[in-house]
């Protein structure tokens, strides 16, 4: 285990997931084990959050992260899958991927926490498990194919939380969501396979096809695409499908149904991770593999980025449905990515890491405080509940945390990223930098006019204002195990925002290497200036 | 008195606190190393109340011995206030000779990177984005200001807030905010680069936006808050982009890179500079309330007094102060400076005049109390302004002598202000606290809705019911009317005799902010003496008034102490020097010490000093000035307002004078002008928020429906009409869903376990 954690934790949470579902049904004996289900779920995930934990810590592989160029750690001895057409399992992770595995593996256990009595909590539970182990196989696995069957492995089980444990019109959302996402995917797939088929011949390590899906080769290779039509084609079916996990506009419409109807832990997850998978890819694949198409769609990229920053920022104010709003608001920061990664600076494009990694911290106590007005108030409906500040005061202390993280304000972690993003977009972009800078301005007109409504304005010291939903009954204060996650969500939301060279350090030197090695070259030969 | 007595035996409990600087002096730090405490500790306290008021909310101990956190409060202040008195008496007589050295500890590095350079390279090395201390006398000035009021107005708020029924089983989350709101201000004090600066800003923007709203449930209340909040996160998203620009220009964002040759041997862009200090100036606008950006600080008296009092008076509205005056070496010409940014400081000085103007003339209409101060502050602040624009113009055309005395008197006002605004918000709170009280005394339950305790309209006569209070807000509104020798006196006069210098001799254009103070002078001798009179003199207008007394805890102390600062410590400083050792930093001599051999030879010097007797129009001016704020406002006030107390009533000596006075100067009656169209407009604050609101909801909030609109049946439209097309397969797919989990799992499980085999089977 100690050889290779990276399979450990990629493979363990589904085989765990698996068992745990499969295993009660198969015997009569074993209603024990369904029973300890939830616990059993929440030590392995707790245990993978350990490893990786270990990992930062340079316990296990003693990677030093504080001198952190470029290259993969950690990596396998890697043997073939499938080798008649060149698939093998090979692992590694480098100063882009890991932040989100760790972010994965402490999200894990947060979102069962905050769901600890999730109704038929014997497959919940197992259900987010095998969600953990897809998740992180995306980020660590070296291998295309891999890479794509986790990728869509990750959708099963988040279908199937927001089929079964989602809202009123859960099935309309999650089929929408899985089907969207899906066939964004397939085009994306083309994509990849078009790059399969121009990786060199490495027929003698016993292929049929003559080809490879080893990520190396691939995107080494990519550049040997021989029409520049081609490659541009290839670059943008690999942008739509990175693009529409993203989400960024105009292909982002699955993002706020699946989010509204998606049981809590399932929108900490979506929210947390499942988005950043598309910027990950993004960088990992697309950027990588084709540095020359991406400067030549540098345009494309800060339109789409714009777009879905300030569009974003607009649908977000006229939400009225509280999940909602949280939902477009990941659509308008995610917009800040892309826009980090037009400056084509290092600064820029840690800060779009930076973002990365912020965002999955501060957007799951988002969509758990959202969960919880779900919850205790039976609704979501901006303005319906008034006066929270006196009904639930953890609960209005996690919003305003959250929220005023999300609008970024600073020492928290969302103002690194805005602030790093901004400089380098100021320096690229020059005054264009106002439009992204007013935003910030409609993003607090949101979320201040939804705490208004919410956590004040009761016009009674010692009443709030009540939905009708609950029936003239008191609403119930949040429990024990949701006030945890949140509270423990908001520690690292502060935590990264005054100690940010915590990550900080490893995603700036990885972003330099990153540029000189794959994108200055392109950049000269297309002329374009930093 | 007896509770009184019992209730300061409560402060054995911060001893802990206070020992901790003497610990650290014991074990050999140096007072730039436990800066960091002047920070730190707050830092650790305020969660430490927040979440052990959540906890033990209503418990004994934790009410009665510790005021619900407040004395926790009070200990982590004091421990900045010790430790800022450390540093500022290690500092203070030195400041020469460590001129090379203004950044004296380091704290983090916050973010590291590198950047790409034109020649497709990176920079050699890490660019570091982190914060440490810098010390100037600027600095020492405005720490000591804050920590002093700080504790003071905690100290004030033991008796203010925890007497308040409403406020039991809330007072943690103004405390706790409190203390944060602390911290913020420290740092952005101590810090020693703009984007730190920037960082701690936003902090206080928070606890502002908190405390403003700690009566959450007030419709007003809240609304107040978000306002606050926004208009100076409009002026914030400017400050931002100018230190965007400012970065790219330097390659760094801290005092010592940027101070140490601002023009990059003349290389500088000027053009380019000036908008990044524009930015950087509409942040300083938003934040100090100033006009076109000034309708929030208004509403913000919703707050609770002490919260007024320290925020929205005396440190955080100052933020914007110190940042201008953080410009003033990019404009230096004589230090390295740019030349050609003389527009910079006409702008600042209008805006300053424009607000000190308008200010004033709402503040004659304001019946409530609070809302007259809030105004005043406005209008002070805006004196300042002013002063810091004529500072940037004269520093820009190098005219070196004019430009320190007016920096210096600005920097003197921003002090002579703070302490006599936080006292008269605190004297004010005094009153607003024993009217209600008295109130609620006399109507036990009932009535609470028609009757206001900040109307002055329903005060007067109060002068012999609170002595202490009557006393403690008539020095403080001489020090700000500028009664000679008397606090802001000392100050006012050097601004607007520099802005007249600035406009008579030098730049025409200058004469609009020199005539709007000038005047505004005047008016404020009116609006100040209109408050204290309705307040204190003449015969009660409410029954209520008979029924106060003063006699809450903790509220006397703080306004003593704070009396003697404003009674003598204008006049104390300006004869030490006050003006040439703020402007130390930037040209000034230094050392703060007496230059003449007796008291009577420093007065008479500093007087002509003031006046700047080189010049025979300015000492029209001079004149001129006191006449209006000394003579005109006041009288006109006693005319309208003045008046002897009722019958059987007597006041104390230190105030009977100025009642008997208010009465002998014979009545006016302005009913008619009060019901003019002016007088209108006035109370609608010339309808500026009318307008904002009216354009914000045409432009705004339709568009944002429009987009939600857009968006759901337009953008999500194309893909359900796609989706509507493929509906009669999905029909067919759906006839397969149970709706129960256990199936799906086992055919996803099924289905994955057979394509795992299938492509185990092919591939060997």
């Amino acid at each position: 285990m100690m050889n290779d954690p990276l399979s450990v934790i990629t493979l363990a949470p589904i085989a765990v997931g698996m068992a745990l579902l499969i295993l009660p049904k198969l015997t009569d004996s074993a209603e024990g084990l369904a029973r300890a289900s939830r616990a059993i779920s929440m030590g392995v995930s707790l245990a993978m959050l350990a490893i990786t934990t270990m990992v930062f810590l340079g316990e296990i592989g003693n990677i030093d992260w504080s001198d952190y160029g470029s290259g993969y750690s950690l990596t396998n001895d890697s043997f073939l899958l499938i080798p008649s057409i060149g698939v093998s399992w090979t692992v590694g992770i480098d100063a882009l991927s890991f932040p989100m595995v760790w972010l994965t593996t402490l999200l894990i256990p947060i979102s069962m926490l905050v769901e600890w009595d999730a109704k038929r909590g014997h497959l919940f539970h197992p259900l987010i498990l095998i969600m953990e182990g897809a998740l992180i196989g995306v980020f660590v696995s070296l291998d295309m194919f891999v890479f794509y069957v986790f990728w869509e492995l990750t959708l099963v089980p988040m279908f199937f939380l927001i089929m079964v444990w989602g809202g009123e019109d859960r099935r309309y959302a999650s089929l929408k969501f899985f089907i969207y996402t899906f066939t964004a995917s397939v085009i994306m797939l083309i994509g990849i396979l078009v790059m399969y088929l121009y990786t060199p011949d490495v027929a003698s390590s016993g292929t049929i096809t003559g080809h490879t899906f080893d990520l190396g080769v691939m995107v080494s290779s990519a550049s040997g695409i021989p029409s520049e039509g081609l490659r541009h084609l290839v670059w943008i079916m690999l942008l739509i499908g990175f693009a529409t996990k993203m989400p960024s506009v105009p292909v982002h419409t699955w993002l706020p149904d699946a989010h509204v109807q998606a049981p809590t832990a399932g929108s900490m997850l979506l929210a947390g991770v499942m988005l950043k998978m598309g910027a990950y890819g993004f960088l990992r694949i697309a950027v990588t593999a084709l540095p020359e198409s991406t400067i030549a769609f540098i345009p494309l990229l800060l339109f789409l980025g714009m777009v879905s920053l300030v569009y974003g920022a607009w649908v977000c104010m006229g939400q009225t449905n509280l999940k909602r709003m949280v939902a477009y608001s990941s659509v308008s920061h995610m917009g800040l990515i892309f826009l980090g990664i037009a400056t084509m600076q290092p600064l820029g494009i840690a800060g779009a890491l930076f973002m990365m990694f912020a965002h999955g911290i501060i957007s799951p106590l988002l969509f758990a405080v959202a969960g919880a007005f779900k919850h205790h108030y039976h609704t979501l409906e901006i303005g319906s509940m008034r006066g929270i500040a006196h009904h639930s005061p953890w609960l209005a202390g996690h919003m305003m945390l959250g929220w005023m993280a999300s609008l970024g304000l600073p020492l928290l972690a969302g103002f690194v990223a805005e602030v790093t993003i901004l400089i380098a977009f100021w320096m690229t972009f020059g005054w264009l930098v106002l439009l992204p800078a007013l935003t910030l301005i409609i993003t607090a007109v949101y979320y201040l006019t939804s705490m208004q409504k919410t956590i004040f304005e009761s016009d009674d010291p010692h009443h709030g204002i009540l939905p009708e939903s609950l029936h003239g009954e008191d609403p119930s204060d949040i429990t024990w195990h949701e006030n945890a996650g949140m509270l423990i969500l908001g520690a690292f939301t502060v935590l990264f925002g005054i100690l940010p060279f915590i990550f900080w350090d490893m995603m700036s030197d990885w972003s330099s290497g990153f540029m000189l090695e794959f994108l200055t070259q392109a950049m000269e030969s297309e002329g374009v200036k930093p | 008195m007896g509770e009184n007595k019992s209730e300061l035996g409560l402060l054995v409990y911060i001893i802990p606190f206070l020992a901790i600087v003497p610990v650290m002096h014991s074990q050999g730090w140096d007072s730039s190393e436990s800066a960091i405490l002047i920070v730190a500790v707050p830092f650790v306290t305020f969660p430490v109340i927040l979440v052990a008021g959540q906890i033990y909310n209503g418990h004994e101990t934790w009410k009665d011995k510790l005021k619900e956190g407040g004395i926790l409060a009070l200990g982590a202040l004091g421990t900045s206030l010790m430790a800022a008195i450390w540093l500022v008496y290690d500092y203070f007589d030195s400041l020469p000779d460590f001129a090379d050295q203004n950044s004296i500890a380091h704290w983090l590095e916050w973010v590291s990177f590198d950047l790409l350079q034109s020649d497709y390279t990176l920079t050699s090395s890490k660019n570091i984005l982190g914060v440490g201390v810098w010390v100037d006398s600027l600095t020492l000035m405005l720490l000591f200001v804050a920590t002093f009021l700080c504790f003071l107005i905690c100290w004030f708020s033991l008796g203010y807030m925890n007497t308040d029924p409403i406020n039991d089983d809330r007072n943690h989350r103004f405390y706790g905010e409190f203390v944060l709101f602390a911290l913020g201000m420290f740092g952005m004090v101590l810090a020693d680069n703009f984007l730190w600066l920037f960082i701690f800003w936003e902090i206080m923007g928070l606890c502002s936006y908190l405390l403003i709203g700690f009566y959450y449930w007030k419709e007003s209340a809240a609304y107040a808050a978000k306002k606050a909040f926004l208009t100076t996160r409009v002026g914030d998203v400017f400050l931002m982009v100018g230190l965007f620009i400012l970065y790219d220009i330097y390659g760094s964002l801290e005092f010592s890179v940027i101070f140490h040759d601002p023009s990059l041997q003349g290389t500088v862009d000027s053009a380019q500079l000036f908008w990044a200090l524009l930015m950087m100036f509409i942040g300083a606008v938003g934040k100090s309330a100033q006009f076109p950006l000034h309708v929030w600080l208004p509403d913000a008296m919703e707050g609770p007094t002490p919260v007024s009092a320290l925020i929205h008076a005396a440190t955080m509205v100052n933020a914007g102060l110190y940042l201008v005056a953080r410009m003033v070496p990019f404009v230096d010409v004589g230090h390295h400076g740019v030349p050609g940014l003389e527009d910079l400081g006409l702008i600042v000085a209008y805006v300053g005049g424009i607000t000190a103007f308008m200010a004033a003339a709402i503040a004659f209409v304001q019946n409530d109390i609070k809302k007259v101060l809030a105004y005043s502050t406005m209008s002070q602040l805006a004196y300042i302004f002013t002063g810091l624009g004529s500072a940037l113009w004269f520093y820009n055309h190098d005219e070196h002598h004019a430009a320190v005395v007016v920096f210096g008197a600005s920097m003197f006002h921003l002090f002579n202000h703070a302490m006599a605004k936080g006292m008269l918000f605190m004297a004010s709170g005094s009153v607003i606290h024993e009217v209600h009280h008295a109130h609620d005394h006399l109507h036990h339950d009932a009535g609470h809705h028609d009757f206001d305790p900040q109307d002055m309209r329903n005060m007067g006569g109060l002068a012999s019911k609170m002595p202490v209070t009557a006393t403690a807000m008539m020095v403080g509104s001489m020090s700000i009317i500028g009664i000679p020798l008397i606090g802001g006196f000392w100050s006012k006069e050097g601004i607007i005799a520099e802005t007249w210098l600035a406009a008579l001799d030098h730049e025409p254009l200058m004469i609009g902010p020199a005539i709007l103070v000038l005047l505004t002078a005047g008016m404020t001798g009116f609006y100040m003496s209109r408050m204290w009179f309705m307040t204190f003199a003449g015969e009660p207008k409410s029954e209520v008034i008979d029924h106060v007394h003063e006699e809450t805890p903790w509220i006397k102390q703080p306004l003593i102490l704070l009396t003697a600062i404003s009674a003598v410590g204008g006049m104390a400083f300006a004869l030490l020097g006050a003006t040439d050792y703020l402007s130390s930093s930037y040209g000034g001599s230094g050392h703060l010490r007496l230059h003449e051999s007796t008291l009577l030879d420093s007065i008479i010097y500093k007087l002509e000093y003031a006046f700047l007797p080189e010049n025979q129009d300015l000492r029209i001016v001079g004149w001129t000035t006191i006449f209006l704020s000394f003579i005109v406002g006041p009288i006109f006030a006693a005319r309208v307002h003045g008046g002897q107390l009722a019958k059987g009533e007597s006041a104390t000596r230190a105030v009977s004078w100025l009642v008997s006075l208010s009465g002998k100067f014979g009545r006016q009656d302005v009913t008619s002008l009060s019901e003019s169209d002016l007088a209108e407009a006035l109370e609608n604050r010339l309808y500026f928020d009318e307008l904002y609101e009216g354009v914000l909801a045409k432009t705004v909030i339709p568009f944002s429906a429009f987009s939600a609109w857009f968006d759901r049946t337009v953008i999500d439209g194309v893909i359900k009409q796609i989706e509507s097309n493929s509906v009669s397969g999905s029909l067919q797919v759906r006839s397969l869903t149970t709706g129960s989990a256990r199936d799906y799992i086992l055919m996803t499980a099924v289905g994955m376990l057979s394509i795992i085999v299938l492509v185990w089977g092919i591939s060997s």
